[in-house]
């Protein structure tokens, strides 16, 4: 079906096409957008204007999962320049876990092949009459039947797709999972995903298997030159030391590490360390199995760590962060590496967020042995449970409708209290970072947008830091929690990755280059510092709109009444987490419960 | 006194042991040894008696230290770490 009623925008910015496509999959029918200049500085790309789009779209309101619910694909002034890490887009639209604002990041070749289709953002409103793909060739816009890929898993739909579009499209596509609406689906593309907080799902209740994308449009750069030699620099910095670790070790090298400062969440947040840590890292995985190192599209630092599977695998290995090795192994106390490479696997193919999915299976597990939920099969370190489980979830069989709910919705239906030990906030799952034993990060956790999240409150930094005791935190952490969350806001709307931020020596400063260079602004580290806190105070609007209380920026009971196990004084209180989230909406300038000043 | 240094990360991939025993009555003291000991380490993590950029150290699993001046008792545990705790 092709569809009609594409305008062409005014003009635009250097970095910018200055409109975003707007699809409604309901009437057919599609048009660019323009984006007012004035948007654009204030929230640049990215998660920033994502969230200014789906204010003005009324998207908070709406049920998440509803025909009249939105989700845009957005990209950034960098998308296309030389700069490394650039090469990525934020998914943005209301969570179906959490009811309040999602935005998941990831780095593909789709982020470049998106934006060339001339706009800065795709938004999706609207369900298809059938499964489809929507496929944008240049300024073409038309839906295809998926019938043939639905059921797929996500390297098969993108392969077939491939072979029957061409294989210069670009590819994001849901899994299984996305397609029976699982509240924590992700969207995947050429192996990379946009993991937290259920945007597969969002995209598989508009009937929509995927996005296929090619174009020719690219932008302008307002200082070539100048570009080039910023560009050069930056990716002679991002072979340097701040970046050894994610280079030659990966991100699971944490484990280790959060094991003997007994941080590592283990059997659902009851403990610090686990056992089987030695056997799962990948200093120990590296010696008994194959590695291969990959890179992100357009990036200098190449921090994925591919590991093989057993002899009978052909699928060219596992890619293991060290959050799909919390969540899939001590979370749920399996030690097997075998188990965990191929539950990290089926996660993939399947489209499930790995994070959520151990956490909101370790809360089944401990459910089923207090003997509050019927799966006498479901235990604490077994790991064939752990991949029928996962297997459940994206097929709806057994356990699946239940699990497929996250741990809030499973803990409510449960009843019990059981909702004290499932390891959520507003609704998503709880990253791998204890928060009793990094009380900063506890902070980060409570107050974020999306719930308990590590990319938007990069606050566990503080803790790793002589400025705070981390297991006795105070009230003077808060502005520095404040400090990441609004570095983390800029670089997910500029967009820049993480892993690159030790390589600045003054953050604001460099990214007003930079960006002055790609679009001619003249921006000032200063305002970015603002556009920083704008970003942040959007997020918070979308959520007050979307029903947000202050009752929600909390933690589970379980972290606020039990000291660890092993760990008497990773302890914290109702009364310090409440000073703490207190101190942080004052450092914001908001009043003292979270609300926005009028 | 006798330290006891266990090695995490990219200190653990120079230095190519898990834990090693130095002495030393500071920080500074007990990095210096590090840097002897492992000439590696210095590639990367150690420059001196300082800790180099990127890299941070931990006493007993407890407080972050960096100054060299920190003074260290006989039986301490120090672990060399990696700043960015990032996943």
């Amino acid at each position: 079906m092709a569809m009609h009623g594409d305008s062409i925008p005014g003009d635009s910015i250097p970095g910018y096409h200055g409109c975003y496509l707007r699809v409604d999959l309901t009437t057919g029918t599609s048009e660019r957008v323009p984006l007012g200049r004035e948007m654009l500085r204030d929230y640049l790309g990215g998660a920033g204007l994502g969230v200014a789009i789906l204010q003005a779209e009324g998207a908070a309101c709406v049920d998440a999962l509803s025909a009249e619910a939105g989700i845009a694909f957005v990209f950034s002034p960098l998308v296309g320049s030389p700069l490394t890490t650039s090469a990525k887009f934020a998914v943005v639209c209301k969570s179906p876990l959490t009811d309040r604002i999602n935005d998941s990041l990831a780095s593909s070749g789709f982020a470049i092949a998106g934006k060339r289709t001339g706009c800065d953002a795709i938004v999706l409103v609207g369900r298809a009459d059938v499964p489809s793909v929507l496929v944008i060739d240049e300024q073409e816009v038309r839906l295809e039947p998926a019938k043939e890929i639905w059921g797929t898993t996500n390297s098969e739909a993108q392969s077939r797709l491939k072979e029957s579009l061409g294989s210069d499209f670009r590819i994001a596509s849901i899994g299984p999972a996305g397609e029976r609406l699982v509240r924590y689906a992700t969207i995947s593309h050429d192996g990379r995903h946009a993991g937290r907080g259920g945007s597969g799902a969002v995209l598989g209740s508009k009937n929509i298997k995927a996005l296929a994308v090619r174009g020719t449009q690219t932008c302008d750069w307002a200082d070539h030159d100048g570009l080039a030699e910023f560009a050069k620099r930056l990716s002679e910095k991002s072979f340097g030391p701040a970046t050894a670790k994610y280079r030659e070790l990966g991100t699971a090298s944490n484990l280790l590490v959060f094991n003997r400062l007994n941080v590592l969440p283990t059997r659902n947040f009851q403990r610090g360390s686990f056992a089987g840590a030695a056997t799962l890292s990948p200093e120990q995985l590296g010696t008994v199995r194959k590695r291969t190192r990959a890179s992100c599209a357009a990036c200098t630092i190449g921090c994925e760590h591919i590991y093989s599977l057993d002899k009978s695998d052909k699928s060219g290995g596992v890619r293991l962060e060290y959050e799909n090795l919390f969540a899939l192994g001590p979370l749920c106390e399996v030690e097997d590496p075998e188990i965990v490479l191929k539950s990290s696997q089926l996660c993939d193919e399947l489209g499930i967020d790995t994070i959520s999915a151990g956490g909101t299976i370790a809360f089944a597990m401990e459910c089923a042995e207090l003997g509050y939920l019927d799966a006498d099969w479901l235990r604490f370190g077994d790991g064939p449970a752990l991949l029928r489980a996962l297997e459940e979830i994206a097929t709806g069989t057994g356990l699946g409708p239940q699990l497929a709910q996250g741990s809030r919705r499973l803990a409510m239906e449960i009843g019990h209290d059981t909702i004290h030990f499932a390891p959520q906030v507003k609704g998503l799952e709880i990253p791998g970072y204890d928060p009793r034993g990094l009380q900063t990060m506890a902070l980060g956790f409570a107050v974020g947008a999306r719930g308990a999240d590590h990319n938007r409150s990069g606050a566990y930094e503080v803790d790793f830091s002589e400025e705070v005791d981390r297991r006795n935190v105070g009230p003077e952490a808060a502005a520095l929690a404040v400090e990441t969350e609004d570095k983390a806001a800029l670089m997910d709307s500029l967009i820049l990755c993480k892993f690159l931020r030790g390589v600045f020596t003054d953050f604001y400063a460099e990214a007003a280059e930079m960006l002055r260079l790609v679009t001619g602004w003249d921006v000032s580290a200063e305002e970015l510092q603002a556009t920083a806190q704008r970003i942040v105070a959007a997020k918070k609007k979308f959520n007050i709109q979307a029903g947000w209380t202050p009752e929600e920026d909390t933690l589970p009971e379980r972290m606020l009444r039990q000291p660890l196990e092993d760990d008497s004084q990773a302890r914290l209180s109702s009364e310090r987490l409440q000073g703490l989230i207190r101190a942080y909406n004052i450092a914001r300038g908001w009043t003292p419960e979270g609300w926005l000043p009028d | 006194m006798q330290i006891t240094v266990e090695f995490f990360g990219i200190p653990r991939a120079r230095a190519g042991v898990t834990r090693t025993m130095v002495e030393g009555g500071c920080l500074g003291e007990v990095l210096g040894c590090l840097v002897q000991r492992f000439p590696a380490l210095a590639e990367q993590c150690i420059d001196g008696e300082h800790l180099r950029p990127g890299y941070t150290a931990n006493l007993g699993g407890n407080c972050f230290v960096s100054d060299p001046t920190t003074p260290l008792n006989d039986g301490d545990t120090l672990l060399l770490l990696n700043l960015d705790a990032g996943g």
